[in-house]
């Protein structure tokens, strides 16, 4: 029974860090799963007063809570105007915030060393077998450096310039455990402070790249993409980038830049860029949570349905009943995610999906609060 | 939705693979602008509104089988449960009865003849003036998605102005327009054949252009961009009448809130929430309650949950598409998850909440909704900002000092807003409404009829059959 949340984090961290070794997570079965949801379920109830209070609200506690599926699940909305953290006033350090458009709120979510360590480390052992491995396995070359590293190359400014990006920091980490020497961020600010290509060292970086065919994992958010398609399209720009090369994408655009659906996003890079669309995977994740999921293996069939780690799983619950949907059918996503130690871990996250078994495939965002009525309907 | 049971009489009614082309659509135009002038123009108003009031009344009648299709694949169409279709329906085919048609017709045209005949009111003739009304020779419509009435109350004009009409539906309710259009057909099939109805998504430019070069008004209701993108492409020779996005609210006065008569207020407010599912410009988004009455706005609120509750017996909302009710969902989540904070403040007074990073919403908020459905929300909020629903009975319920104390808080939806439901004492009505009118809104009504607005309203305070006609004045000679 662990006392505190530091004795969960710490044990969890070594869990993961031994599925990142020798991918097992025996300690995550149904029973393993169920029993520290349970345990992280008290520790965040009685440490964290907003969850509490909304726990209570619904009328569970700890003492009546006897399966994984009871815990409440916070709308990310929630995140962006109650503090739920379980940190006292000063003892986080740093703060993710969502990507908002400008005016609008944004989500926080507080992170202390501690809280980082274990998010990297569940970032880290499940990007591995996503995007470090191939799937199929006779054509496996070894793709890395000699000293086992990889060439990355980030469309997303670098932490120390985007602090509040939760995205740049698991770049930043990805990079720091698998990256070359080389690897390098591509994006920066742009006078209005929006993030923008430095296409300088991003086409350095890629002639690089091409000039040593090393392969290269090339990282950002579907908007990043897009305003590498305008450059390339600019400037004329058609690459074949070594074989074993693959994309990571993470969706979202929030107005920066023309919208494309992730087919067509995919089939212009896979054009441009010289790289199959087996080996585009997206990656769903935000700041609310620690864990991340992933459409496909690099290499394998793109058929984007989305996979948490072992230590996150999934709801897909109907809106209008809120009970758990059939397999197949359409609800809203929640996460109970164990690496959102000192926050909460149940996440309803505001979009809609179609459920598969322990993954799901995206439908969209629910519809937020925009005015509607007759004449917006129009269609 | 193709319905095997009605002949094909327009392009509406052709199955969905039928593809359609501009050439068809302005065929189509062409003929109904040609039967029109043989067969619709000659007629007299007196008919014409005889037969609109005769075919109200099949409407009206239980068994009618086109009502009964419409409550039926309407339901199935638009999401309604069949009794919300039926009060809308009712609401609707209850008001075009002889006298009203005249009335509106008087109303707008200022002589219920101006149609038939050189005519004018008295004090037009006292100095030697008469005039003539002409509707437009193909009156084209856009119309708006989930709410058919509006475009059934334009198709009861085009045929009072005798203009051919072409109906291009919403993709998402095409069912009421044709099935209006068929009973009308079904009486005189001269009359059908003054009527086109077809469906395309909106913004195809090669049909809209076919349709609008052969039309010389178009009515849109839509977004401002729908209306805009329209405005851009339309020849010289087709004038535009648009209603663009609007939106409701309602106030109660605090001498209503006596215990006996609050609960009746609540109930007719449960009805303008209820009634089309909240989903048109004149249904309300939030209810402004004066907190100088014997019963506090909190306390209203929970007297219209309770009327929501038996409400949804009697009229349930019906189903609705996963996204509409994950809207609900989640902001109903967020504002109970306000009203456990701010609660738990309140109780641990004593204790620091360790979320201190930054300000939560203090004000205090209270939530009540239907179990393990999400047929209807009533969110309480101390907070008196003006707030949009999102809709299919999800109202906010605010509390406010006075009348202008809510127009405060309303100002940023200023010259938006369509209707303000009242309810308070006669003496004061006449107050709040002169209030209400130099604040901008263009319609006031009692609480419990925001959505039932009159045949001859003046559609966001323009009168509606007037803004179609062109006239001839003629000057007689003194004599």
């Amino acid at each position: 029974m662990v006392t505190s949340l530091s004795e969960f984090g710490e044990q969890l961290r070594s869990g993961i860090s031994v599925f990142s070794r020798t991918g097992e997570a025996d300690f995550l079965d149904d029973p393993g799963f169920n029993q520290l949801a349970r345990s992280l379920f008290r520790l965040q109830f009685e440490a964290n007063s907003a969850y509490c209070a909304w726990c209570q609200s619904r009328g569970i506690n700890p003492d009546n809570l006897s399966c994984w599926q009871q815990i409440p699940l916070v709308p990310t909305e929630a995140f962006k105007e109650v503090d739920l953290t379980c940190f006292e006033p000063g003892a986080a350090s740093t703060c993710f915030h969502s990507s908002g458009t400008t005016g609008h709120r944004t989500s926080r979510h507080w992170h202390s060393q501690q809280s980082l360590a274990i998010y990297e480390e569940s970032l880290a052992g499940w990007f591995e077998p996503f995007l470090l491995k191939e799937e199929v396995q006779e054509e496996a070359l070894d793709l890395r450096e000699s000293d086992g590293r990889w060439a990355i190359l980030s469309l997303t400014p670098p932490p120390e310039v985007v602090p509040h990006s939760s995205l740049a920091h698991m770049i930043g980490t990805t990079i720091r455990r698998f990256g070359a020497k080389d690897s390098l961020f591509a994006g920066m600010l742009d006078s209005n402070g929006d993030w923008a290509l430095d296409s300088d060292r991003l086409l350095f970086a890629l002639r690089r790249s091409l000039c040593g065919n090393r392969p290269l994992i090339l990282m950002g958010t579907a908007f990043n993409f897009v305003h590498f398609l305008d450059l390339a399209e600019q400037r004329n720009l058609r690459y074949r980038l070594a074989v074993g090369s693959r994309l990571m994408e993470t969706g979202g655009y929030k107005g920066r830049s023309r919208v494309l659906s992730p087919e067509a996003l995919h089939s212009e890079l896979s054009r441009r860029l010289g790289v199959p669309p087996s080996h585009i995977i997206t990656e769903y994740g935000m700041c609310e949570l620690s864990s991340q999921a992933y459409s496909h293996v690099a290499g394998g069939k793109p058929e984007r349905r989305f996979r948490f780690p072992p230590w996150g799983r999934i709801r897909v619950l109907s809106p209008e009943t809120g009970v758990d949907v059939e397999d197949g059918a359409t609800g809203t996503l929640g996460v109970i995610d164990l690496a959102n130690v000192w926050s909460v871990l149940g996440v309803q996250t505001g979009d809609l999906a179609i459920r598969h078994g322990d993954g799901f495939q995206l439908v969209g965002r629910v519809p937020q609060s925009e005015p509607r009525g007759c004449s917006l309907l129009t269609v | 939705m193709h319905l095997p049971a009605l002949p094909n009489l327009f392009l509406a009614d052709l199955p969905p693979e039928a593809p359609l082309t501009p050439s068809l659509v302005r065929d189509a135009c062409i003929s109904v602008k040609r039967n029109r002038t043989q067969w619709l123009l000659p007629r007299r108003t007196a008919e014409l509104v005889d037969l609109i009031a005769y075919n109200a009344d099949r409407w009206l009648q239980p068994d009618y089988p086109l009502r009964r299709m419409a409550l039926q694949a309407g339901a199935a169409e638009l999401g309604f449960s069949a009794p919300t279709m039926a009060r809308g329906l009712d609401a609707f085919f209850r008001q075009l009865t002889h006298d009203h048609l005249m009335g509106w017709l008087t109303q707008d045209l200022g002589d219920s003849r101006r149609l038939d005949e050189f005519s004018a009111p008295a004090a037009e003739l006292r100095h030697g003036r008469l005039a003539l009304a002409r509707g437009p020779d193909l009156l084209a419509q856009v119309a708006a998605g989930n709410l058919p009435v509006s475009t059934l109350s334009l198709m009861v004009a085009g045929l009072l102005l005798r203009s051919g009409q072409f109906i291009k539906c919403s993709q998402r309710s095409t069912i009421l327009p044709r099935l209006f259009a068929h009973s009308l057909a079904e009486l005189e099939p001269k009359l059908g054949a003054c009527l086109e109805l077809a469906s395309w998504p909106g913004g195809n430019e090669a049909l809209e252009g076919s349709m609008m070069g052969e039309s010389d008004c178009l009515v849109v209701q839509g977004s401002d961009a729908v209306v805009e993108d329209l405005r851009r492409r339309m020849p010289s020779t087709c004038r535009c009448v648009a209603y663009g996005h609007r939106l409701s609210f309602g106030f109660v006065a605090g001498e209503v809130l006596g215990t006996f008569l609050a609960k009746k207020v609540a109930e007719r407010a449960a009805i303008d929430v209820a009634a089309w599912n909240q989903l048109g410009c004149l249904s309300p988004h939030v209810f402004y309650v004066e907190d100088t009455g014997s019963l506090a706005p909190e306390g209203f609120a929970a007297a219209l949950s309770e009327a929501l509750a038996r409400l949804e017996n009697a009229e349930p909302r019906g189903a609705l598409r996963p996204d509409e009710a994950a809207a609900i969902d989640q902001r109903r989540s967020l504002h109970q998850l306000r009203a456990a904070h701010h609660r738990s403040l309140h109780r641990d007074a004593i204790t620091v909440p360790r979320g201190a990073f930054f300000e939560a919403p203090t004000a205090e908020t209270q939530v009540w909704s239907s179990e393990g459905s999400t047929a209807w929300t009533v969110v309480y909020e101390a907070d008196p900002s003006f707030r949009t629903s999102c809709l299919n009975r999800f109202i906010y319920v605010k509390p406010c000092r006075n009348l202008a104390d809510a127009l405060r808080r309303a100002e940023v939806v200023r010259g938006q807003v369509s209707t303000v439901g009242i309810a308070a004492t006669e003496g004061r009505s006449q107050e709040l409404a002169l209030e209400l009118a130099r604040w901008g809104v263009s319609r006031v009504c009692p609480l419990g009829r925001m959505q039932d607005p009159p045949l001859a309203w003046r559609h966001d305070g323009r009168p509606s059959l007037a803004e179609l006609v062109q006239w001839t004045d003629w000057e007689q000679a003194s004599s």
